[in-house]
């Protein structure tokens, strides 16, 4: 497996991309059964569109943000963490959409035990709109480093010597 | 016009007890799981090189906030809501982890705004889970539609070894 470092990455290098879909109603039957929720704007469509006044039987937030963490830890793995993620649920994505989960690289910063690399991110539906802005921080090995510290150790300061 | 009863703002800073998980983290629900988010990725399912440094088979990040669920013998909130037309089905949902409902917002309908995650490491196979969660901030927001009321909070998922899994803060939107 390949290994990323610190040294390899450059800023605006793009994640590659995740593609997930089209989501049916089965893939959110199935994920709502893993985790449990009943909640009935996921799998009951008159009540969605009736009661809940939505669009459609709607792709959790839950399944949505997997995919973000997903991205991360495909490109970064074996031997990075993904520390941070943020990201808000901007529109909502209906039952029958294919979406894109995307990453790039915004800075990066040097701490003294491990670099950090800042990303935006997002989900992008079929009509290339931004259905979840975001970003987040991953912690990266340098080529000639130690390894990260696992379980993870937040840096204790950062350097003046930020790279971008 | 305004959807925040003064009443609602009593919540914050509300903070629960520390509240086990009903089950471990369990090699089938984890499979499970992993199927649910389309991930196959090995480290969730045997011993093997990819997940040796974690201490063998791990679940995936988010898994520990989804193994709060009604306990074996528990009360049943899809029975209990079974006459209620208007029930959407988020009891439990949007009671995160032992938190209390907010009595005042019960009628407005639960959305996901977003989340903000930090992760320390993975929880294994096999592992007991523990939550604190808190009510952080509730407040009123105009969108495009109208008020919304914005509710955050804010969980932090220990082994029961108090090692510290992750910890979460997020944005639930009410209207």
């Amino acid at each position: 497996m390949q290994h990323l470092y610190f040294d390899d990455i450059t800023v605006n290098q793009e994640v590659p991309n995740l593609i997930k879909g089209p989501l049916t109603t089965m893939h959110i039957m199935r994920w709502s059964s893993a985790m449990e929720n009943w909640h009935r704007i996921h799998y009951d469509l008159p009540f969605a569109v009736n009661h809940d006044k939505l669009p459609g039987v709607l792709i959790n937030g839950t399944l949505k943000q997997q995919f973000i963490i997903q991205l991360l830890k495909d490109w970064i793995k074996p031997n990075g963490w993904i520390w941070k993620v943020n990201f808000q649920f901007r529109s909502m994505s209906i039952a029958g959409e294919t979406l894109v989960t995307w990453g790039r690289v915004e800075s990066k910063t040097i701490t003294k035990e491990y670099g950090l690399i800042n990303l935006n991110l997002g989900i992008k539906n079929k009509k290339n709109e931004e259905t979840s802005p975001g970003t987040a921080v991953v912690a990266i090995p340098f080529r000639n480093g130690p390894t990260l510290p696992y379980p993870f150790k937040p840096p204790i300061y950062l350097t003046n010597d930020q790279v971008a | 016009m305004s959807l925040l009863p003064k009443e609602a703002l009593d919540y914050i800073g509300i903070q629960t007890k520390f509240e086990f998980a009903c089950d471990v983290v369990e090699k089938g629900a984890v499979r499970r799981y992993a199927q649910g988010i389309m991930d196959a990725d090995p480290i969730y399912d045997l011993p093997c090189e990819e997940n040796n440094l974690y201490g063998g088979p791990v679940s995936p990040l988010i898994f520990p906030t989804h193994m709060f669920r009604t306990a074996f013998g528990g009360q049943d909130p899809i029975q209990r809501n079974a006459f209620n037309s208007d029930a959407d089905g988020s009891e439990g949902v949007s009671t995160i982890q032992g938190l209390p409902d907010i009595a005042p917002l019960k009628h407005l309908s639960v959305m996901n705004g977003g989340s903000t995650f930090e992760f320390y490491r993975y929880a294994k196979h096999g592992e007991k889970i523990k939550v604190q969660s808190r009510y952080a901030d509730i407040y009123e927001k105009k969108a495009k539609e109208g008020y919304i009321i914005i509710v955050v909070t804010i969980s932090d998922y220990f082994t029961d070894e108090e090692e510290l899994l992750l910890s979460v803060r997020r944005t639930q939107i009410r209207r």
